[in-house]
């Protein structure tokens, strides 16, 4: 089911993270993809419960359709290595702290925490999470939120199999007439 | 080491003046204070963005640590970054209350690979502004003395543009325009139709939407509308001095540069009058080397020009080379920004833009031309676009799920953006310095910057942010959001004057051919040689005051009167 791991012992350690995640919330390691970083860091950030929340919190904004979605194009674990390579450690306390914030809500509710409740539930939750959080100005939300989608419209994927991307276009056309399935540029 | 000439600077205006006096068959020494850049093989310009480290984003603490300054370019990322001078080693200081951003780049090049190659003429109206409502002093120069220089080297450079008979914005020599999109015309017509004297047009850039026989020979190829710009262009696409005008200086075979060189000071022998060499330090090895020349072009950017004119201190010019005017360092201004707004325009919901066009369009000024300015003399233009909105409006705004990816597949509604370019007034009080006491790695004094905008410059940016917003508005856009603010000086990346051109040496450091009026060996023909600036983006000046200055600095030099 899984390709054999390599032996550089970073990727190793993120890919059985990313497995461990993802088998939790049922997903599948179909068509993971192999995720370049110029300096892969070499421990995960969120520990394996938050991973969790994570990995259901990216499905559930950006869920596989007709195309990839979030976790196929692997954003927790871009979100996950950002939280090194990239957030101060207040800002990636921050990001953590909206993790909390929707499993908290979700255990008060429902007694059980949101990655393991249903599909359907989890949907629920988070839309009704994101349309607080709007309401009540909550930067962080919006700030994670942007974070998420970035590392999914900027994927290979994202950027080529939802929307289009052309590294070259090669031409400036300012005023071609859309068909029923033009697609957005990604960048 | 001893040659014909010497260029401080490989950027936008060393590139230049380099290209010139080897063409003229000067040996010439190019000195840049940064490292080696090759042209293609050290760009990034093939990454796509999942590519890129952090897709784009510099680590915050990274950008606190070394980057603090040069982080609020817009053009910085992490495709970019190593091309922004590092904050931390690169150390200047302001007053307090009174920042000034200021943005740059050392390595060959210098910021003629990161621009963003918006290139207009100034006009009569330009030159005149000083001798008119007294601001600054007299241009020793008018339009005529330039014109036949800004069409050298808009052939060599290849800008795209087309012609529009504006006399406060003359027409040059163009490539084919880039086409407006439907909405930027549509635009266009409303406002020209609601204000008969102003006019959009599409921006004139220097990109080869065309390359002549000349563009090709020199290895540049055509634009491919990528817009990644600023991460250098390995298709040479674009001008600078690596994809032009250092290639041409080399193909003379009388160019020789030597990089990771800092200009420490230019030494002055008393017995001749002249400038004798420039002493520099290696920014590795510190190791200090002099270069002695004939001809010496200072090309070292609007501050750093300064930096070493101030630190060539001598028993004749104890306040710096050139500076008996006392004006070396005065008179800074940057382009004022902060103003501008931007909307959801209507309509064209079933067209779109296929291709990242590297230009918008442009509204040339009309403050102070064929309407008044409330409460300023000067003027400003706007820089523009109008292009669908992507993924990206998905963040500020509610929605999650199929429903979100379902909305986000397709493109958003257009949005309409202008952005305010204005004409800072010149005044001696704004100034850099040395700092009294503080001095940078290599023992050099730092810069202490002390700039402020004035009561006009505010009165300016309060109009242009109000034209903007009722543009927009007369245009039928919703959900307009205004920008008028006063704390992004530096952020125009044009600042200028610091050596300024004039008529009496004791009030300018040039005269009207960019020689020191003091040193008649030594040139300046970068930002610091502006005694206004017009609101229109500076390069392509600075290219033709390269351009010329060099051509009159040879027949001097070989009159005996450099």
């Amino acid at each position: 089911m899984v390709d054999s791991p390599r032996l550089d012992g970073a990727a190793l350690d993120r890919r059985a993270l990313l497995r461990s995640a993802i088998l939790l919330v049922g997903g599948t390691m179909a068509g993971l993809p192999d995720i370049a970083f110029a300096t892969a860091p070499t421990k995960a950030f969120f520990a394996l419960a938050e991973r969790a929340v994570l990995d259901s919190v990216c499905a559930a904004l950006i869920p596989r359709t007709d195309t990839p979605g979030a976790l196929e194009a692997g954003v927790p674990a871009f979100i996950d290595a950002m939280m090194t390579n990239w957030a101060a450690p207040k800002t990636a306390e921050r990001f953590r702290s909206v993790l909390t914030s929707i499993d908290n809500a979700a255990r008060t509710e429902t007694g059980k925490g949101y990655a393991a409740l249903t599909a359907t539930e989890r949907d629920a939750r988070l839309a009704a999470f994101d349309a607080a959080a709007f309401a009540a100005g909550d930067r962080d939300w919006r700030r994670f939120k942007g974070l998420a989608m970035t590392g999914y419209y900027l994927s290979e994927p994202g950027a080529t199999q939802e929307l289009r991307y052309e590294l070259v276009p090669g031409v400036w056309e300012p005023a071609v007439k859309m068909g029923p399935d033009t697609r957005a540029w990604a960048g | 080491m001893s040659f014909d000439a010497i260029v401080i600077g490989s950027g936008m205006s060393g590139g230049w003046a380099a290209k010139e006096l080897t063409e003229r068959g000067l040996k010439t020494l190019v000195i840049e204070r940064g490292r080696h850049l090759e042209h293609g093989s050290d760009y990034t310009d093939s990454l796509s963005p999942w590519e890129l480290d952090n897709y784009g984003q510099v680590s915050e603490a990274e950008i606190e640590a070394d980057y603090e300054v040069q982080s609020k370019c817009y053009a910085f990322s992490s495709a970019t970054k190593h091309l922004w001078a590092k904050d931390s080693d690169h150390p200047y200081t302001t007053p307090e209350g009174k920042p000034f951003y200021w943005i740059r780049g050392y390595h060959l090049g210098g910021r003629s690979i990161m621009w963003a190659r918006q290139s207009y003429r100034l006009s009569e109206m330009d030159f005149e502004s000083n001798a008119k409502d007294g601001y600054g002093t007299d241009w020793p120069i008018r339009y005529p003395d330039m014109a036949k220089w800004y069409d050298h080297v808009e052939t060599f450079a290849g800008i795209s543009g087309s012609l529009e008979g504006l006399s406060q914005l003359p027409d040059g020599k163009y490539l084919p325009p880039m086409a407006l999109t439907p909405v930027e015309a549509e635009f266009g017509r409303k406002m020209e139709a609601a204000f008969p004297t102003r006019k959009l047009i599409t921006g004139r850039c220097a990109h080869l939407t065309a390359p002549t026989p000349e563009h090709e020979a020199l290895g540049r190829g055509a634009c491919q509308y990528r817009s990644l710009c600023e991460r250098g262009c390995s298709y040479g696409a674009y001008f600078s001095s690596l994809s032009a005008t250092l290639p041409a200086a080399k193909n003379t075979g009388n160019l020789t540069i030597v990089t990771d060189a800092i200009a420490h000071s230019i030494i002055y022998d008393p017995k001749t009058g002249k400038a004798s060499g420039v002493r520099v330090i290696d920014q590795n090895t510190k190791v200090g080397t002099v270069y002695d020349a004939k001809l010496i072009f200072l090309c070292a950017s609007t501050f750093g020009t300064a930096q070493i004119l101030l630190n060539s201190t001598s028993e004749a010019f104890p306040t710096g080379l050139a500076n008996r005017s006392d004006m070396v360092g005065r008179n800074v201004t940057d382009h004022i920004s902060g103003m501008g707004a931007a909307g959801t325009y209507p309509g064209f919901e079933d067209i779109y833009h296929h291709g990242r066009r590297p230009n918008g369009f442009y509204v040339p000024r009309y403050r102070n031309v064929t309407e008044p300015g409330d409460g300023y003399t000067r003027g400003f233009g706007f820089q523009g676009r109008g292009l669908r909105s992507s993924w990206q409006r998905g963040i500020g705004d509610v929605g999650t799920g199929a429903a979100l990816k379902t909305k986000l597949r397709k493109p958003g509604p257009w949005s309409l953006n202008l952005n305010g370019f204005g004409e800072m007034l010149p005044r001696p009080e704004n100034r850099v310095t040395l700092h009294p006491t503080r001095t940078d790695k290599w023992g050099i004094p730092i810069l202490h910057i002390d700039v402020s905008l004035g009561p006009q410059d505010r009165k300016m940016i309060d109009q242009a942010s109000a034209d903007a917003k009722a543009m927009l508005e007369l245009a039928g856009c919703t959900d307009i959001t205004q920008t008028r603010h006063y704390g992004g000086l530096g952020l125009g990346i044009h600042e200028m004057g610091t050596a300024r051109m004039g008529k009496d040496p004791k009030t300018s450091v040039l005269n009207g051919y960019n020689q020191a009026h003091d040193v008649p060996n030594l040139f300046v023909t970068d930002g610091s040689c502006m005694a206004s600036s017009g609101c229109q983006n500076p390069s392509l000046t600075y290219m033709a005051m390269s351009a010329r200055g060099a051509h009159h600095a040879v027949e001097f030099l070989r009159a005996g009167k450099a």
